[in-house]
């Protein structure tokens, strides 16, 4: 494995449009919020004018599906994998995952590349979301005709966001950027998808965790932007906010190629570069 | 802060008095005070119930104790609200009227600390693991909301989060005259701020948390830590050991011997489902479940210990 950290600020020509969306999100929802009122009521139809206007959304047809625990042991690190099942075929555009109570409700936005995989099995995406309050949790997938898929689950999690959930503080600071990406490949050859693993030591402050040095708050640092490529090929791009959980981790199938060897890249909000190589499992 | 702040008044002391033979004691239960008993000269133990916190245990669910020295006394854990710990002041003040100078906790969590201000009349020190206060402070909002709505709100009036004065960076002793209690902090085990105390008259050895016995053991910390820390202590000479849940008293080595076998066993499960390419959700649905007729709270506890596990073991 080769892992390389390096700071630096060549990133700056992204495409902001996904980060518009992410933060007018989150303006809306602080809106909302600052109606006790209106706390209790339900946030979806807002949420979703704001992230997807007018444009129609099929709940729970089958094309996606969502695995999250009813009741959530850890509210800091609650797992969640959506599925895309092997009957659906054909590229994909995109995943959003919502979470609607939380603070930053679009957790993620992930756009597909051509080495994403077409299908011929089951694919997949996982990761580990902070919870702040009971809420539903959304996956909505773009199929390459354009059209937009749901799959709703409620899990009953609450304070994921406020709590410090570095169990050892001082090692998880000394290891900051540390990475590893694992490949797996499949059982039967034939099959045309591979699976991977993103890990990565970083806090994901989300700027809600008290510091008692200070008696204020440490400051938000959290991974804005992730990009996994297989060769030249992008299997996805991804803006994420703080739901993402303390030390992200992704794991996701990608589409059989030619190595199949993945060059990871993510940047946090402090503008440091982190990337990484796979490394076969059990390598 | 330096142990010398702690041995003033002692050294005044030409002779080391007696302890006042007192019978085994075993305070009847009454609303007023929580039971404990005397398990060595001057070394009471109350033993919390194996349970969540509810308005009806308003929070009794872990075990605590009080050193009464010729001076003073120390009490090392307040159990898990106001309520639970002004009944534990009030056992100390059926054995003794010494001052109460010292509160000990041996780790952060609520079950061992939310009665720390029922003895803030007494002005004592508040003495912890030097990382206490960073582990708790961060976590008080949801440790006061969660056991808000646990304990309802008649069990929960009074509490406060009380962070420690008196930080303990790897070791210190406080005098009680006649006896010394040592304080030793450990590597990251149950939690990042594990303290363990030893009583010098009695060599009755205070383990928190690190030790747990019916009650499942619950990881907040590394097991990797945790279980090096068992081999150490497991080491120890202490002619008893008390443990943050179980019976007010055990013996060494083998007090530790189930609670290794579960935290052993969730690690061995664990590497070989990361090995195999499994997911964390596949590990915490069969990880450990070999254990899960030896503990109480094993459904309330298990699910977390495997995520905490995994979720360190998988950078190995």
């Amino acid at each position: 494995m080769r892992v390389t950290i390096e700071e630096e600020s060549m990133h700056g020509k992204v495409d902001r449009a996904g980060s518009r969306v992410l933060m007018a999100a989150f303006a809306l929802l602080l809106l909302v919020a600052a109606s006790p009122v209106r706390a209790e009521e339900d946030v979806w139809p807002a949420l979703k004018q704001m992230t997807f206007g007018d444009r129609d959304i099929k709940a729970e047809d089958g094309k996606v599906t969502l695995d999250a625990p009813l009741t959530a042991e850890d509210a800091a690190v609650v797992p969640i994998t959506v599925h895309v099942p092997p009957e659906v075929t054909g590229p994909l555009k995109s995943l959003t995952l919502i979470i609607d109570k939380n603070p930053s409700p679009v957790v993620a936005k992930f756009t597909f590349g051509p080495a994403a995989g077409t299908g011929g099995g089951d694919r997949s995406l996982s990761t580990r979301v902070r919870i702040d309050s009971f809420s539903h949790v959304r996956a909505i997938l773009e199929t390459g005709d354009g059209s937009l898929h749901m799959a709703t689950k409620f899990v009953q999690a609450a304070g994921g966001c406020g709590a410090m959930n570095a169990k050892d503080p001082d090692t998880e600071n000394a290891d900051l950027g540390k990475m590893l990406v694992k490949t797996f490949p499949p059982a039967l050859s034939t099959t045309p998808l591979f699976e991977a693993q993103v890990m990565i030591k970083h806090p994901n402050a989300n700027g809600m965790q008290l510091d008692i040095d200070t008696g204020g708050y440490i400051p938000a640092r959290f991974i804005k932007e992730m990009t996994v490529k297989r060769g030249n090929d992008l299997v996805f791009r991804m803006e994420s906010t703080f739901s993402i959980s303390t030390n992200p981790n992704f794991r996701f199938t990608f589409g059989r190629g030619g190595d199949n060897e993945l060059d990871v890249s993510m940047v946090d909000t402090d503008g440091t570069v982190f990337t990484a190589k796979s490394q076969a499992s059990g390598s | 802060m330096t142990r010398q702040d702690f041995l003033r008044g002692a050294l005044a002391l030409t002779a080391v008095p007696l302890l006042r033979p007192i019978p085994a004691f075993a305070a009847a239960p009454s609303p007023d005070s929580v039971e404990v008993s005397e398990i060595a000269p001057g070394v009471f133990v109350h033993q919390g119930r194996y349970e969540m916190q509810s308005p009806e245990n308003q929070g009794d669910m872990a075990n605590a104790g009080f050193v009464v020295g010729s001076d003073a006394v120390a009490v090392i854990d307040t159990i898990g609200s106001f309520k639970v710990g002004k009944r534990l002041r009030n056992a100390v003040r059926a054995v003794t009227d010494k001052p109460i100078r010292y509160v000990i906790n041996t780790h952060m969590h609520p079950d061992h600390v939310f009665g720390n201000a029922a003895f803030k009349e007494d002005a004592p020190a508040f003495v912890a693991n030097h990382k206490l206060a960073r582990g708790l402070a961060s976590r008080a909002e949801r440790y006061l909301a969660t056991n808000k709505r646990m304990l309802g709100d008649a069990a929960f009036a009074g509490i406060e989060v009380i962070l420690p004065t008196v930080p303990v960076d790897n070791t210190m002793s406080l005098d009680l005259g006649g006896r010394t209690l040592l304080l030793e902090t450990q590597r990251t085990a149950h939690t990042d701020n594990d303290l363990i105390v030893t009583d010098s008259a009695t060599g009755t050895l205070f383990l928190g948390d690190l030790l747990f016995s019916v009650h499942v053991p619950t990881l907040d910390g590394s097991i990797v830590g945790w279980l090096a820390v068992i081999d150490d202590l497991k080491k120890r000479k202490a002619p008893r050991v008390v443990p943050g849940h179980g019976p007010h008293a055990m013996e060494l080595p083998a007090a530790f011997d189930p609670e290794q076998r579960y935290l052993a066993d969730i690690a061995a499960d664990v590497r070989k489902l990361i090995k195999e390419g499994k997911t964390l959700e596949e590990a915490t649905k069969t990880a450990g479940f070999e254990d899960r007729d030896a503990w109480k709270l094993f459904d309330d506890y298990h699910v977390r210990n495997v995520t905490a596990a995994f979720a360190e073991l998988e950078w190995e």
